[in-house]
């Protein structure tokens, strides 16, 4: 297609918009609706994640080594440990250590009652984190089978719970979105259905002087893909407002649990662009499909 | 050229439109298409622009056999033919220049050729003064002028005509019909649908008579205006 043919469709898709301004006004609206709903469940979802996310970092699987081994034999099975494909970090924690830790974390009465053991009874152990918490319990029995393990501890039944958490939630957030965009694109097209059929004459004009389907459809998705650019601005500043504030509100609530692993939200500069990307691509595209599939129906001359 | 053989349409309805017609018009010819309501006029033209298919037979137009050319191949017949509608079907939102040019976008033709097209074919209907003007602020014999000229602008090899004089005075049809034999005089093959007997009489030349799906009479006569 010609440069100048081009300009001219382009041309003509603005013209659109602006011929059929309260239409072009209907579906701005209903997109900008449509894309803060999608925003804010995608949104929702990645902050669950990262907070669960955090607290799933802080899950530490404690492998407890057989006593009386020797310090070359710790080291062997440190090494075994730390080259398992799923273990991110492995840190050696002496009993003497343990000990001191225990000491220090009780009150002058309780540390009486262990002032005449007559030796440490805690074990040296390992405390590792893994890469993929989905596969912790794969892990465990890798390292169960290694020599001079005593025992592992995890907090498994608490990891499967955060992982079914989130499963969940990616799967309500995901058909949410699907759902949004599905009606949204229903909507779009009735709502352009009108605005085709009070041009349905020209449409049909347009077949008997032989213009192909696209020439025919380029002003048509132009128009809904530029009323998608626009409601996604639109949609992109009200999920900024909103989301600096509820940030602003949470920000120090979250400092204090973030002891517990609980990850902040994350702030909005580092989503911006992502989230400005999302939403003009969904914009768009919601607009120019809603729009074509309107014309669909006209174009059988 | 357009060549019809043995072809028949019959609707969904169980309606027989056309029986077994056979018809050939050659480049450059003029041929009037009449015939009573229903007689299945409206088919043939819309066989020839492909807008249906024949139920049987074959139908070829400007080299393009229709039975066998694909949907997407449409728009290349269809830049072969200029139509002329009773109801001009005009885009009242175009001035009179936009509304023939448009023609030429559709095609993907150069913006230096559509400026210079244009204001020729718009001449060539009489309409230059009325370029700048929309389809609302003109005559009916006017707009049909400019449906004309749309339907010349891609200078295309047939134009159909469907009763162009229907809605207008009776003394503009002639004006109307001049224009088109004009047109044929250069080349162009036209094929005109009408009601109207006296203009048939006065312009003579090939009549092509429908009547219940068949053809009842295909003969050349001559005009009155000849005898003058």
């Amino acid at each position: 297609m010609r440069i100048s043919s081009m300009r001219y469709l382009v041309h003509q898709g603005f013209k659109g918009i602006w011929k059929n301004r309260m239409m072009s006004f209907a579906s701005f609206c209903i997109m900008l609706v449509s894309l803060l709903m999608v925003g804010v469940s995608v949104l929702l979802w990645i902050n669950i994640d990262r907070i669960i996310g955090g607290i799933e970092d802080k899950s530490e699987v404690v492998v407890q080594i057989r006593d009386g081994i020797s310090q070359e034999d710790i080291d062997q099975l440190q090494k075994n440990i730390a080259a398992l494909p799923n273990v991110s970090g492995v840190e050696f924690y002496s009993k003497d250590k343990a000990w001191e830790n225990m000491m220090e974390g009780m009150t002058d009465e309780e540390r009486d009652l262990f002032r005449y053991a007559d030796e440490n009874p805690l074990p040296d152990t390992f405390r590792l984190t893994v890469i993929d918490i989905k596969r912790m319990t794969e892990t465990i029995t890798q390292i169960d089978t290694f020599a001079n393990v005593e025992s592992t501890r995890s907090p498994t039944a608490f990891t499967d719970v955060l992982i079914s958490i989130r499963r969940v939630m990616g799967i309500i957030s995901g058909a949410i979105v699907v759902a949004l965009i599905i009606v949204c694109l229903i909507i779009i097209s009735n709502t352009t259905r009108a605005s085709v059929f009070a041009r349905r004459k020209e449409i049909n004009i347009m077949k008997y002087v032989g213009a192909k389907n696209s020439f025919i459809r380029i002003p048509f998705f132009i128009e809904g893909m530029v009323v998608g650019i626009l409601a996604a601005g639109g949609a992109l500043l009200l999920t900024k407002f909103a989301y600096e504030g509820i940030y602003n509100i949470f920000n120090d609530d979250f400092k204090l649990w973030s002891v517990l692993g609980v990850s902040n939200l994350y702030p909005f500069d580092q989503l911006f662009v992502r989230i400005a990307i999302a939403y003009a691509a969904t914009g768009a595209l919601i607009g120019a499909l809603g729009t074509s599939f309107s014309t669909g129906k006209h174009l059988k001359v | 050229m357009v060549e019809f053989k043995d072809v028949s349409v019959t609707y969904s309805s169980g309606v027989d439109a056309l029986n077994k017609i056979n018809l050939t018009v050659n480049d450059g010819d003029f041929a009037f298409v009449v015939g009573p309501s229903g007689a299945g006029k409206s088919t043939l033209i819309k066989l020839i622009l492909k807008e249906i298919d024949a139920t049987s037979g074959e139908v070829v137009v400007n080299g393009f056999n229709l039975r066998k050319l694909r949907r997407r191949k449409v728009p290349a017949l269809r830049r072969t033919i200029g139509v002329v509608f009773q109801d001009f079907r005009l885009i009242p939102t175009m001035t009179v220049y936009d509304n023939v040019a448009f023609v030429l976008r559709v095609i993907d033709a150069p913006a230096k050729y559509i400026r210079s097209r244009v204001p020729y074919v718009i001449n060539l209907v009489g309409l230059s003064h009325k370029a700048k003007s929309y389809p609302t602020e003109l005559s009916g014999g006017e707009q049909q002028r400019v449906a004309l000229a749309r339907a010349l602008v891609n200078d295309p090899k047939l134009i159909i005509a469907d009763e162009p004089t229907g809605n207008i005075d009776p003394a503009l049809s002639y004006e109307i019909v001049g224009l088109l034999k004009g047109i044929n005089e250069c080349g162009t093959t036209i094929l005109m649908v009408t009601h109207e007997h006296d203009l048939v009489r006065h312009f003579g030349g090939r009549i092509i008579n429908i009547n219940s799906g068949s053809i009842a009479f295909d003969e050349v006569i001559g005009g009155t205006n000849e005898n003058k």
